[in-house]
Order: structure tokens, then C-alpha cells, then sequence
């Protein structure tokens, strides 16, 4: 399981993040939500060691807020970057196969992604730049999923994709979340496609967890004032 | 015939410049700083490999591959204990530490060794020829410009299409990211710093078979491998040695027409390639 405590993270002298706490079972999906500059990014990076961060982030047994961030990788943590960030340089079989860098076991192959997401069999040999913005996003995940991460952290799935490129998208998402023991966190600009993807949900104002709780049921008028961060009168 | 004689020893000398070249594109290209020290790293090559004849007399086939290894240690070396610690967004620390390790270098040779001419002599490759009779060629500078090739063979391939390739061009298109898969970027740059080594070091072991070398021969080294990636390009392995093999080839042809002129017409060359394609002969235009 994950399990975070007090997290909070730095660019340079810039807090961006303050104690956020939070904890999620294997197989779980965080709906991270929150609005921009809320910190959704920051505390994504925070757990997988691209900031400076301060707090307690464990993974199953393992202490991640002692490792960098090539450890955390080693330890199961993948994240789709916010704007896909593709190795440009390199085919979309190559970026694919920068995620199994880290050599862990499990059932993530090219395969398997590309099962998952056939065009990208398709077009396995054309430079990932080449790629359309919704490719491009499916070959981030993909890339993610070839390391076989115990923690998926997903920033910004459907940002800049056409409706229905961020529906195929989501659906493959969905088919995951239904058959394996991964940890997911979702960060999705759509508020109702994030509560309906996850199980439970967490949004962020100004850097602090302004709300938590389960999706199902959840209350969308209480979600828009944290979101927006009104009082709550 | 006196013309195909200028032109093979064009493109010799033009294989020459452009493994000085290759591995200074290389660290450009993976690192995105100016490797000042690359012309000490050719000198530093050729010493080494007196220093290796003078302690035994090892037959050339030997004598390469220690060089080689010998110098991609200390590269590996350099970059992990200096270079690493100053790159940054900041283009400037790693071009004053590489000008500082440059004129370090020169003094420890100096030092070492004197401050005297020196050369390899090839032994009977000197001499030996090869080829039909109305054409016979040096083999050694047919062998230089093979292994040259081959080279460039060898690292096409292994940047190409290896999964250290892979490695090395993911941390140079983005370096920040390569960590979240288990790439340390750190590793990767002083191993790109030690095979730029090794291959300029093999440069200055195949210059100093050809002419005597001083331990102030570096900076006319640096300034050749410069030209050579202007005036090829950046980008790509090939084009280094394009622009090689075109310095080469103008240098040797405008000492036929032109004895007294240096290396004028090579400089001509740059500024005519500035003017007309600053991307080089077969690079690609920058966009970022
Ligand atoms: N590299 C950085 N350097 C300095 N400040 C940063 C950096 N990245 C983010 N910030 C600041 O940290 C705060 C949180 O940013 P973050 O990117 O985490 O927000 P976000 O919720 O992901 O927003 P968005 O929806 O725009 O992606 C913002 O105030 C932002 O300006
Ligand atoms: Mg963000």
C-alpha cells in the first residue's frame, strides 16, 4: 500500500506543497484533482524524486522519501509526465523500451502495450515526435507500464487530446484499474471523467488537500467550492 | 596521377580531422557543452602512447587498444570527478573548467615529458605501399582511413541501435527525465566522456605517426575538430566525417595550388559555409 505523510515540496526557497497526507490500497485509483497551479504536478514529482521534497512516502515496505529517484524507479514508481515529454531522438518501440530499463518483473511487455494500444504496434518504428498528441500520450503510459510500477502516477491524461481520443484513452485506463494490483494516481483536468475513473479522491487548493474522499458518492457541489476554494457557507 | 595522389592524401588527412571532430560532436551533442580540453585529450593520446613504446616496445595492434583504453579511463575519470559536478543550465562553468583542465594538461606534459618534438615512428608501415603499380598507396594512410571508417561504423551502430544507444540519446534529449527509468544520467555522461577520450586519443596516436607533436600541440587539434562540426554539422556521427574529409581534402589541394597558404583556405571554407549553410554540410537546422 501507499502511505504519505506530511509531504511537502520545494522549488528552491517556493513551497509548493503543504502536509499532504494520504493513503490508498493495492489496485486503488487516486482521482487527483485541483485547479492550476494547485500543486497536482508538484506532488506527483514529490513522490517519484524529480523535487526537492520533505515527509514520509512509503511504498509497500519500502522508504521512498530515502531514495533518489532513480531508486524510486527501481522500487516501482512510473510516472506519464505532464506533456508526454517523449525522447524525441528516439522510435516509439525505443521510448516503450526506456520503461523496462529498470528490469522489474510482471506482465508488461511491448505486447502487451501494444495489445493495449495497437496503433502504437503500428507505428513502432516512426520517431515519437512524429506522433499525434493523443499517440503520444498512449506511448507515455505505455512507457510507464513497461516498468512494471507497483505506483502508476498519471499527470494530466487527456489535456490538449480530442474528446474522443481522451475517451479511447480512458477506456484503456479503465480496462487496468479493473484487472491489477497497481497503485494508480490520476491527475485529469475533467472533474467528472476523474471522480468516474477513480475510487477515491483527492483535491488540492493552493498546495493543501482542501478535500478528500470516496468517488463513489462523492458531492460534486462540495468538490467545486474546495476546487475553487469558496467558503463554504 | 599527381591528382590522385592529392586526392587519397586528402582524405586521409580528412579521416584524421574527422576523428578529431567525432569526439568533440559527440560530448556537444550528448552534453550540450564545448569541450575545450578535447585538443589536450588528441595530445595526451599520442604521449601516452610514447610513454607505453618507451617503457616496451609493443607492436602497433597493441599499442592502439591500451591507448584507447587507457584514455577512455581518464575521460570517465574527468567527467565524473569535474565535469559532472559543473553542468547545469548554465553553459560557462563547463567551458572555463574544460579551458582549466586544457592548460593543466599542457604543463603535466610538459612536465612529464619535456616540452620537445616527438613522434611515433611506424617502423616498416612507414614505408610499405600498396595497391596496382601505376597506384600504389602508404598502407599506413590507407589503414588510418579504414580504421577511421570503421569507427564511424562502429558508433552508428552502437548509438544506433544498441540499448546503451538508446540510453545515451534519451539522457541527451532529456536529461531530467531519464532518472524516473533507472538511467543515471551522471554514469552515462562519463561514459560518453570517456569513449570522446578514447577516440581522440586514437587520433593523436595516428597524428603522431604522421607528423611530431609537442605538448602544445593541442589547441591547432581543438581548432580543427571545431571546423570539422561546423562545417559538417551537428546531429549526426556522418557528419563529422563529412566535414572531415572536405577540410582535408581543401587543406591538401590548396597546398598543391598554393604552398604558401596555410591553412587559409580551410578557414575560407568555414566562413563560406557560415555564410551560405550555418547548419553544416549535413546537419540538421536546429529547432527547439
Ligand atoms: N519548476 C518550478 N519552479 C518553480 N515553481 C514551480 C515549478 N513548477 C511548479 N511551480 C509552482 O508550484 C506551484 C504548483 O505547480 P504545479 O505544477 O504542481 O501545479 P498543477 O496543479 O500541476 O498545475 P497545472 O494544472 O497547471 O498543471 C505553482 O505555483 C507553480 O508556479
Ligand atoms: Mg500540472
Amino acid at each position: 500500500m501507499l502511505e504519505i505523510r506530511g509531504l511537502d515540496a520545494f522549488y528552491g526557497d517556493f513551497q509548493a506543497l503543504f502536509g499532504v497526507d494520504l493513503s490508498l490500497q493495492p489496485g486503488q485509483t487516486l482521482a487527483l484533482i485541483g485547479a492550476n497551479g494547485a500543486g497536482k504536478s508538484s506532488f506527483l514529482h514529490a513522490i517519484c524524486g524529480m523535487t526537492q521534497a520533505r515527509g514520509s512516502v512509503r511504498l509497500g515496505d519500502t522508504d521512498l522519501a530515502a531514495l533518489p529517484a532513480v531508486g524510486r524507479a527501481a522500487a516501482g514508481v512510473a510516472l506519464s509526465p505532464e506533456g508526454r515529454r517523449m525522447f524525441l531522438s528516439l522510435s516509439v518501440r525505443e521510448n516503450l523500451l526506456m520503461g523496462a530499463n529498470v528490469r522489474r518483473r510482471g506482465p508488461w511487455t511491448l505486447d502487451r502495450v501494444t495489445g493495449l494500444f495497437p496503433i502504437l504496434g503500428e507505428f513502432a518504428d516512426r520517431p515519437a515526435g512524429l506522433l499525434s498528441g493523443g499517440q503520444q500520450q498512449m506511448v507515455a503510459i505505455g512507457r510507464a507500464l513497461m516498468a512494471n510500477p507497483a505506483l502508476l502516477l498519471l499527470d494530466e491524461v487527456s489535456l490538449g487530446l480530442a474528446p474522443v481520443v481522451a475517451q479511447e484513452v480512458h477506456a484503456a485506463l479503465a480496462m487496468l484499474r479493473d484487472q491489477s494490483e497497481m497503485i494508480t494516481i490520476m491527475v485529469e483536468q475533467d472533474v467528472n471523467r476523474a471522480i468516474a475513473a477513480g475510487d477515491r479522491f483527492l483535491c488540492l487548493l493552493e498546495g493543501r488537500a482542501a478535500l478528500t474522499g470516496p468517488c463513489a458518492g462523492a458531492d460534486l457541489d462540495a468538490i467545486g467550492r474546495a476546487y475553487f476554494g469558496e467558503d463554504d457557507t | 596521377m599527381i591528382w590522385f595522389e592529392t586526392l587519397f592524401s586528402g582524405l586521409t588527412l580528412g579521416g584524421l580531422y574527422a576523428l578529431f571532430g567525432l569526439g568533440l560532436s559527440l560530448i556537444f551533442g550528448v552534453m550540450k557543452i564545448a569541450n575545450i580540453a578535447h585538443g589536450e585529450l588528441v595530445i595526451a593520446g599520442a604521449f601516452l602512447a610514447f610513454a607505453v613504446v618507451d617503457l616496451l616496445p609493443v607492436p602497433l595492434w597493441l599499442l592502439l587498444p591500451l591507448v584507447t583504453m587507457g584514455m577512455f579511463a581518464v575521460g570517465y575519470a574527468l567527467q565524473s570527478a569535474l565535469v559532472n559536478r559543473v553542468l547545469g543550465d548554465d553553459p560557462l562553468p563547463p567551458l572555463l573548467l574544460t579551458f582549466g583542465i586544457s592548460i593543466v594538461a599542457q604543463n603535466l606534459l610538459v612536465e612529464i615529458f619535456g616540452a620537445d618534438n616527438r613522434a611515433l615512428d611506424p617502423g616498416w608501415l612507414a614505408t610499405a605501399r600498396i595497391g596496382p603499380v601505376w597506384f600504389p598507396v602508404g598502407l599506413l594512410p590507407l589503414g588510418t582511413l579504414i580504421l577511421t571508417v570503421v569507427l564511424f561504423g562502429v558508433l552508428h551502430l552502437g548509438i544506433g541501435h544498441t540499448r546503451w544507444g538508446r540510453i545515451v540519446r534519451a539522457t541527451s534529449d532529456d536529461p531530467a527525465l531519464v532518472g524516473l527509468f533507472g538511467v543515471k544520467r551522471r554514469r552515462v555522461f562519463a561514459v560518453v566522456m570517456g569513449v570522446s577520450a578514447a577516440l581522440a586519443a586514437l587520433a593523436g596516436v595516428l597524428l603522431a605517426m604522421r607528423s611530431s607533436v609537442t605538448p602544445f600541440s593541442g589547441v591547432e587539434r581543438l581548432l580543427i575538430a571545431f571546423e570539422v562540426i561546423v562545417i559538417g554539422g551537428l546531429g549526426s556521427i556522418w557528419a563529422s566525417l563529412l566535414g572531415g574529409l572536405a577540410l582535408g581534402l581543401v587543406h591538401v589541394i590548396s597546398f598543391r595550388l598554393d604552398p604558401a597558404s596555410g591553412l587559409l583556405y580551410g578557414h575560407i571554407l568555414l566562413l563560406v559555409i557560415l555564410l551560405i549553410r550555418p547548419e553544416g554540410l549535413a546537419g540538421r537546422k536546429v529547432t527547439r
